[in-house]
């Protein structure tokens, strides 16, 4: 399988460039999930890939080969498209073969094409039927069959699965991935949703207004995002964030004085990183399943339950701490968020004693730049 | 509330029978007078005819109807598919197209459809007639295409604005070329536009006078409106026959509206859509 380049792309249009010179490859058979919020570039980058959109500069490469002027159907691409973009006047045989159709191959071995890649998806009982005869599941696997029909180097998807309810999303994630270990084929994924990016990726791109914010594999991102946004973007419920000051600073380490907690705490930051000065402004970060369960050394926090979200196997909590406050929150309230593997049978308004052990927190520092990340998942 | 409704429903009801009738009853007269002798028609005029006699539609028929009949065919035929074919590729291109210059292209195409034909008699006349045009199909053809195409290219215009790009940029990823785009995807899925632009247009150019009155002078090229025009004389008109000739034009409209009255239906009120 092919490997897939992108290198320096920028793309622009009238007074917005939507690209800012974006760089990064896709390795032979890797599945390559790029996610981000809305707006953030991902998808233009993809259809730039496709060759639906023309880049202002920069160069694209498929093994090599520049792609960067090709015609859509000559990159050796295939896309699936989030609205399925199945033709409605044709059935799922005809929608699966055209592409061979228009490349003029032999009927016998269209068949042949259509047979396999239905066989593939289980959809062999579908194929007289229209587009508008088939569920939403059914449909994005028609899609789905439209792509590996072509054979191409690179299959691109873009959001493929936003259209779908939720069971639905995760039994076609399971069938992406097994999809992707049958075919073993270089893929590049757009997403907005970071589970699907942290369950299917081999490589997590992390994409934000236009640039790359990082580029690795899942857990890697997760355990040691490289600045702030990462750090917030990846992870539900969203990384606790707290403000804070720079008291004290010497040889590994800073002390700092948190917003709402009532004494400085030492953390030492990583050796790469540049030692922050006294009173440079940073921000603690805290996931929400790295608070401690009240051992020695952990800061005792009261607090108030205001939301329980109850998952059956699992808890969420958003607590009202007093002073002790998340800025950038889902919720914009300020309330901490707190991970229970468990059933808890609290309700809001109860009293809750959160407890921080000062070595689970991230720190970055006033360009969000990650100063260090917590030993426990390093 | 429901009371209310039921009033609001009572009072729209009365008031579409109404037009209704206002609609049909001179359609209905028409046919009736077919069958009635011209004294019959002036001291009866809303009753019954005395005896079922073919005689008007013998004498309709006997100045050349079927030929009308097949001129109006033809003409139809042709300016419609001109129509459809030309505006279709060109609302295409201008939907899709970005530049501003295409934007005022489309602009003076709509201001096109603001001229109004009276004005143009003349120049029309003067441009058919030095073109050696005169009494032949395509002279009519061409105008009629000419003042059916901006309407249409609007028509078109607004249905390819929402018509899903993201199968046409599937099927560039299939292999297609822009014009395979337009001929093996868009058009086949652009039925209810077509099917509106040409019964609207169909209804339009099979009724056309004033241009056909104008171009086609010689018996042997005129079509229906024209042609069934002849039954008036100077000083007095075969109002029977007259009647009969407008049927028998009016027939071949009436199988059309009945078989595609959605579609006619939508293209009055929906631009397509």
């Amino acid at each position: 399988m092919p490997s897939l380049q992108i290198d320096s792309v920028v793309k622009s249009y009238e007074s917005f460039t939507a690209i800012k010179g974006v760089s990064f490859t896709a390795e032979p058979g890797e599945f390559v999930v790029m996610v981000g919020p809305s707006g953030c570039g991902k998808s233009t980058l993809l259809r730039s890939i496709a060759g639906l959109e023309t880049i202002t500069s920069g160069a694209i490469r498929i093994d090599g080969r520049d792609i960067t002027h090709a015609e859509p159907s000559d990159r050796g691409v295939a896309m699936v498209f989030q609205n399925y973009a199945l033709y409605p006047h044709m059935t799922v045989a005809e929608n699966i073969g055209f592409a061979l159709k228009m490349a003029g191959r032999p009927k016998t071995e269209i068949a042949a094409a259509v047979a396999k890649a239905a066989k593939i998806l289980r959809i062999e009982e579908h194929l007289h039927k229209t587009p508008k005869q088939l569920s939403g599941g059914q449909k994005q696997r028609v899609a789905i069959g439209r792509a590996i029909t072509r054979a191409p180097d690179v299959f691109l998807f873009d959001e493929p699965l936003s259209n779908l309810d939720a069971a639905l999303r995760s039994q076609m994630r399971v069938e992406l991935g097994r999809l992707h270990a049958e075919l073993k084929a270089t893929m590049v994924y757009v997403t907005h949703d970071q589970t699907e990016a942290m369950t299917m990726a081999t490589r997590i791109v992390v994409m934000n207004a236009g640039r790359i914010e990082q580029v690795g594999a899942p857990l890697d991102l997760y355990n040691r995002p490289r600045n702030r946004f990462v750090a917030g973007f990846l992870g539900s419920p969203r990384m606790n964030f707290i403000k804070g000051r720079v008291v004290a600073a010497g040889g590994m380490g800073v002390t700092v004085q948190a917003e709402g907690l009532p004494m400085p705490i030492q953390l030492e930051i990583e050796p790469d990183a540049d030692l922050p000065t006294i009173g440079d402004a940073v921000t603690l970060g805290l996931r929400a399943e790295m608070f401690g369960q009240g051992a020695p050394g952990e800061i005792a926090i009261p607090a108030r339950v205001a939301v329980v979200e109850g998952l059956g196997r699992e808890t969420l909590l958003y607590a009202d701490a007093g002073d002790l406050k998340t800025f950038d929150s889902e919720s914009q309230d300020g309330y901490l968020a707190a991970h229970r593997a468990s059933q808890v049978m609290l309700r809001p308004g109860d009293p809750l004693t959160l407890s921080i052990d000062p070595a689970a927190f991230y720190l970055f520092d006033a360009n969000d730049r990650t100063l260090r990340f917590p030993a426990v998942s390093a | 509330m429901t009371s209310r409704y039921r009033l609001v429903s009572i009072g729209l009801h009365l008031v579409m029978t109404v037009w209704t009738l206002f609609v049909l009853a001179p359609l209905c007269l028409m046919f009736v007078a077919a069958f009635k002798s011209q004294a019959d028609i002036f001291t009866r005029p809303l009753g019954l005819p005395k005896t079922l006699t073919f005689a008007a539609f013998e004498r309709a028929w006997g100045i050349g109807i079927g030929g009308f009949l097949f001129n109006s065919l033809v003409v139809t035929a042709l300016s419609v598919t001109l129509i459809v074919v030309v505006s279709a590729l060109a609302a295409y291109v201008l939907a899709r197209a970005s530049s501003r210059r295409m934007q005022a292209l489309y602009l003076l195409i709509v201001a096109g459809f603001a001229v109004p034909v009276q004005s143009v008699l003349v120049p029309l006349y003067q441009f058919v007639s030095a073109a050696g045009l005169l009494n032949s199909q395509i002279a009519i053809v061409i105008p009629y295409a000419a003042y059916g195409i901006p309407f249409t290219t609007m028509l078109f215009y607004a249905f390819f604005l929402e018509f899903p790009r993201e199968l046409e940029e599937a099927a560039r990823l299939d292999g297609c070329s822009r014009f395979q785009v337009f001929w093996r995807i868009v058009l086949p899925l652009s039925g209810p536009v077509v099917a509106s632009a040409a019964i609207f247009q169909a209804v339009f150019n099979w009724n056309e006078f004033i241009l056909a009155l104008m171009l086609l002078t010689e018996t042997r090229v005129r079509t229906l409106p024209v042609g069934i025009y002849g039954l008036i004389g100077q000083y007095s008109a075969d109002w029977p026959a007259l009647m009969a000739g407008l049927a028998i034009a009016t027939l071949p409209l009436l199988v059309v509206f009945v078989a595609a009255q959605r579609h006619f239906v939508r293209s009055m009120s929906g631009l397509g859509k």
